[in-house]
């Protein structure tokens, strides 16, 4: 093995669990954005760049994504696995990697859509033997993240979500360039309790240089169940061609441009597909159906005359005939935090079934396997496997 | 069940950009050369599925002459001699049909004077009489191969102007039955192939020409390639390929391979065969794709039979074996409910076209994966004599039976690598299933009415199978639990006979365990006897099953303390189960989603028992003998 080329390891071993239901049976890595998983999205951004070589780091419900990305031919690249048995933190992570990376290294996360400028930029870090390097970028909302404090382009210090005022919003974009050192320094760190990547570069930050690579281009970032639609919207706004190839169309259907069909998708007549959707593969959209600014996962069938906006129909869901998730602004509730005025109107787990005429208004969460009657008006969060009565 | 493979020219270029990765098979460094008998290596590897008890080379040099080397076992336990200058090489992985697998029956085989080295795919039927018109020749093994390199050494010292071509066109003449070889010399700088009755392939590079029987051995190195048809014979050289028929020269077209050889990598997965289990909503997506009008109560199967013909159409016959045989049975029960035509299953082998039935009022339907199934193309051959319209649904574009046919339908599941079929089933009864369904339409036998809850069905068929893979943990726990047991013995009724058939045929060729498939009902009238506490079972309890028949017989192995494990629809579990395992609504498909149940526990059983389940013993993934 030669030292002086750069393997990629990502991080995918995560759950997500701020987006379930949808991550009840896939890792948060998994979750399709325009039709593609968003690791596959990192993935690619890798392989523009001269990486050749990936290790994924899985753990949660893995085999989706071993089945999926295989032995990474498809993609041009050889893909290795290691496994996070539990998810103990993002340092414990990279550790895992360990035993097959012997030399300089960059580091994703699976669940980031990133450029490649931007995995180039710390593959050239990593190849020049200036590591450790980490990404930088600015946030609107930089205390969601870790902020960072900069001096030049020096790292001095990370603040992960910091509760009081920030000075900057420049954040950790979740990219770094590393050499094999770093191992040592990760265990180090996990002696203290602290098993983040961060509290390592903290640590780092302290005694020698952490240099930062500040980057300025796509950061997309599926914290929430929202989010989920609104990159979804940017990536199949960005395609360059009508990805409709292969569907099967019924006759006066209407489709917006900025909409991914995958090759077998079945669509009756009538259908109006607005923008900012995609349909995953062998889904259904009945006749006279109504899909707007909405995520369809594979083998999802939305019934005749159902109006879908706004909404996220997980793999295998139905949604009923004239069942009805009408849009607009939400208040969602995701643990004990509340969200007001959110642009999702409804979500539809995986294997649920939504009854005819039923609908799903002002946020609702359905929950993967819940069956819901017909006529049902369901506005809160349904857990899974729930069955929902009229009455 | 035997795979040769050929390769002729200068070595390939290995990838010289340090990507870090090394050459994965040691074959040489990174910026290196890969010489003639690491690239016929490489494709043995390619081809072990087809077989694997014994492997061996043949390598050609211009100064070294001819070295063999072969030995019994797995081709990795295959040492590849060194030899720097050989210009092309031949290899062969065994599965025995003819004496033991010893190093002496290995392939290549070589004349008496060590001078000609054959390999070999078939069986030499006349073998025991040409041995006997040999009879001054010195023979080393059991194999009916080994005729064939004498044969030639009595062409070349009968016409000293005779070549290696001249003489494998002359040997052809004396062969009887079916065969694919290939045949070097020393001194000689061809390869020389000949076919008749098994696959063989030839792949184009720019100065290199590879062959083997099947494309998967060089894929990686060209996708252009020539499928040689019976009875042709051509000599391969660097630059170029020279078939002849008949004594003609002939061309064959060439042909660009568009599937993916990387489909028939085992990626992230221990095994391939829980790769494909895991593949099989993928492969049933395929299998449907562009083919359901589920509102218009449709199926378009691109197929168009003669005007009349379905009409007219009084019997459907189903050809098959093993696998592809249950996928037949499954099928059968559909034509007689959905096509309203008499339907019957035979074992390809055991098929003859039977008195008593109008051959143009019967079609003659040949399931097989590899296209190349010995016996099954034997009864298409029989079929088309007798003069019945035959059909196919295979998964193999360009297989010999898709030749042999009048139409053919792909069930298009991607490759399938372990020996033990899982996705190509679903994918084959899903074809079916459609078949079927065509033709009730086109008969007019089923109303659009009754065909659209079929087609709903099979349009939510790979969402009910992700269902059930992510149920594995459930199965795996059963697995672990019920695993060591002495016997299992698989349930259910109608479609569910198949299933039972299918999922004890599983457990029984990769775990090695005694399993056995029963129609439920038969249950009392025999096997019961067999029933103890220590035999659990396994019970197709589904839509299209009859299942609360079923459970009562289950509810009998109960009573003399055979644990039960059921596959039951979802939201009618039966209580008394041991182990229940719901299935998805999907209306007549529920026991082909209740096979995924059953895939897995075979998976498990066998993987906590360490067997080799990618390679069962004694089987083969392609079965081109008879």
């Amino acid at each position: 093995m030669t030292t002086d080329s750069v393997t990629a390891v990502i991080l995918a071993a995560g759950e997500g669990r701020r987006l379930a239901p949808l991550t009840n049976r896939r890792p948060k890595p998994m979750v399709p954005v325009a039709n593609r998983p968003l690791l596959e999205h990192v993935v690619e951004a890798v392989t523009e760049t001269a990486i050749d070589r990936i290790v994924l780091v899985v753990g949660y419900e893995q085999e989706r994504i071993r089945n999926h990305f295989g032995d990474g031919d498809d993609w041009g690249v050889t893909i290795e696995y290691v496994e996070q048995a539990t998810q103990l933190g993002t340092g414990h992570a990279v550790l895992q990697a360990e035993p097959v990376v012997d030399g300089p290294f960059v580091v994703l996360n699976g669940d980031r859509i990133v450029d490649s400028s931007i995995v180039s930029g710390l593959r050239d870090r990593a190849r020049d033997g200036d590591a450790p390097a980490m990404a930088v970028t600015s946030a609107a909302t930089p205390r969601e993240y870790g902020v960072v404090t900069l001096d030049g382009d020096r790292v001095t210090a990370i603040d992960e979500k910091p509760e009081g005022p920030v000075e900057t919003n420049q954040i950790n974009a979740g990219v770094y360039a590393f050499s094999p050192a770093v191992f040592d320094a990760i265990r180090e760190t996990h002696a203290t309790g602290e098993l983040t990547i961060t509290a390592t570069l903290d640590d780092l930050a302290g005694s020698e240089p952490l240099s930062a690579v500040r980057y300025d281009g796509r950061w997309l970032d599926v914290s929430n169940l929202w989010d989920l639609l609104t990159v979804n919207a940017g990536l199949v706004d960005e395609a360059t061609a009508p990805q409709t190839a292969g569907a099967s169309l019924g006759e006066s259907v209407t489709v917006a441009d900025d909409v991914a069909l995958a090759g077998n998708v079945r669509v009756g007549p009538n259908v109006t597909l607005g923008g900012s959707t995609a349909l995953g593969s062998n889904a259904t959209v009945e006749a006279g159906a109504v899909v707007e600014n909405a995520v369809i996962f594979p083998d999802a069938v939305i019934g005749a005359g159902a109006v879908v906006r706004d909404a996220i129909v997980a793999g295998n869901a139905r949604v009923g005939p004239n069942a009805t998730i009408a849009g607009g602004p939400a208040t969602v509730v995701v643990g004990d935090a509340v969200h007001r005025g959110v642009e999702l109107a409804g979500v539809v787990g995986d294997n649920a079934s939504v009854g005819a005429g039923a609908t799903l208004t002002d946020g609702a969460v359905v929950g993967d396997d819940v069956t819901a009657d017909a006529g049902v008006v369901i506005d809160g969060r349904v857990e899974s496997g729930a069955v929902v009565r009229r009455g | 069940m035997c795979g040769i493979t050929g390769y002729i020219g200068e070595g390939i270029a290995l990838d010289g950009d340090a990507d870090g990765t090394g050459g994965s098979d040691g074959a040489a460094g990174d910026g290196g050369v890969a010489g003639v008998g690491d690239i016929v290596h490489e494709g043995l590897r390619n081809l072990e599925y087809r077989g694997y008890d014994s492997a061996g080379v043949a390598l050609v040099g211009a100064s070294s002459g001819l070295t063999v080397a072969k030995r019994s076992g797995e081709v990795d336990n295959l040492t590849v001699p060194d030899v720097p200058d050989a210009a092309l090489g031949v290899g062969h992985t065994r599965w025995s049909t003819h004496g033991p697998p010893t190093d002496a029956n290995a392939h290549p085989h070589t004349d008496c004077a060590g001078d000609v080295a054959v390999v070999h795919n078939g069986i030499v039927e006349n073998h025991e009489a040409l041995k006997a018109e040999l009879a001054d020749h010195e023979f080393t093994s059991d194999t009916d191969t080994e005729v064939i390199p004498h044969l030639i050494e009595e062409e070349l010292a009968a016409d000293s102007e005779a070549d290696l071509l001249d003489a494998v066109r002359g040997v052809e003449d004396r062969l009887e039955g079916s065969y694919a070889i290939c045949a070097v010399r020393e001194d000689d700088d061809r390869i020389v192939v000949a076919r008749r009755g098994s696959p063989l392939v030839l792949g184009r590079d720019a100065d290199a020409t590879f062959v083997a029987s099947d494309v998967t051995a060089f894929l990686e190195h060209t996708r252009e390639v020539t499928y040689l048809e019976d009875g042709d014979v051509a000599a391969l050289s660097a630059d170029g390929v020279d078939i002849y028929a008949d004594g003609e020269r002939v061309e064959r077209g060439v042909e660009t391979v568009t599937w993916e050889a990387d489909a028939a990598e085992k990626g992230g997965y221990e095994h391939y065969m829980r790769k494909e289990i895991h593949e099989q909503p993928e492969a049933l997506r395929q299998t449907i794709a562009g083919r359901l009008d589920v509102d218009g109560g449709g199926v378009d199967l691109d197929v168009a039979f003669p005007p009349g013909f379905l009409a007219d159409l009084e019997e459907i016959q189903i050809v098959a074996c093993g696998t592809s045989n249950y996928a037949g049975r499954y099928a059968a029960q559909l034509f007689e409910e959905l096509s309203g035509v008499r339907a019957t299953v035979e074992i390809a082998s055991e098929y003859e076209f039977g008195a008593g039935r109008s051959s143009d009022r019967t079609l003659v339907v040949a399931v097989t994966q590899s296209g190349e199934t010995a016996d099954t193309l034997g009864a298409v051959r029989r079929a088309n004599a007798a003069g019945a319209r035959t059909f196919a649904v295979t998964n193999t574009l360009g297989s010999t039976v898709t030749r042999e046919v009048d139409d053919t339908a792909f069930i298009r599941a991607g490759p399938e690598i372990g020996v033990a079929a899982t996705k190509t089933f679903a994918s084959q009864v899903a074809t079916l299933t459609m078949l079927a369904v065509a033709i009730g339409r086109e008969r007019g036998a089923l109303a659009a009415a009754d065909a659209r809850p079929v087609l709903k069905g099979l349009r939510d068929l790979p969402g009910a199978v992700q269902q059930v893979l992510d149920n594995e943990d459930a199965v795996r726990e059963a697995a672990s639990e019920y695993g060591d047991s002495e016997a299992f013995f698989f349930v259910g009724r109608e479609l569910g006979v198949p299933v039972a058939l299918e999922g004890a045929l599983k457990l029984k060729e990769i775990s090695y365990d005694h399993a056995e498939g029963f129609a439920a009902g038969e249950l009392k009238h025999g096997p019961l006897a067999l029933v103890t506490p220590d035999t659990p079972v396994l019970a197709v309890l589904t839509d299209g099953a009859r299942a609360d028949e079923t459970m009562n017989n289950v509810t009998e192995a109960q009573t003399r303390g055979a644990p039960a494990i059921g596959c039951a629809s979802a939201g009618e579990e039966y209580g008394t189960l041991d182990v229940s395992l719901p299935v998805p609504d999907v209306g007549l498909v529920e026991p082909l989603v209740a096979n995924v149940y059953l895939q897995l526990f075979a998976y498990h059983v066998a993987n906590d028992k360490g067997r080799s389940i990618d390679k069962p013993r004694n089987l083969a993934k392609s079965v081109t003998v008879e």
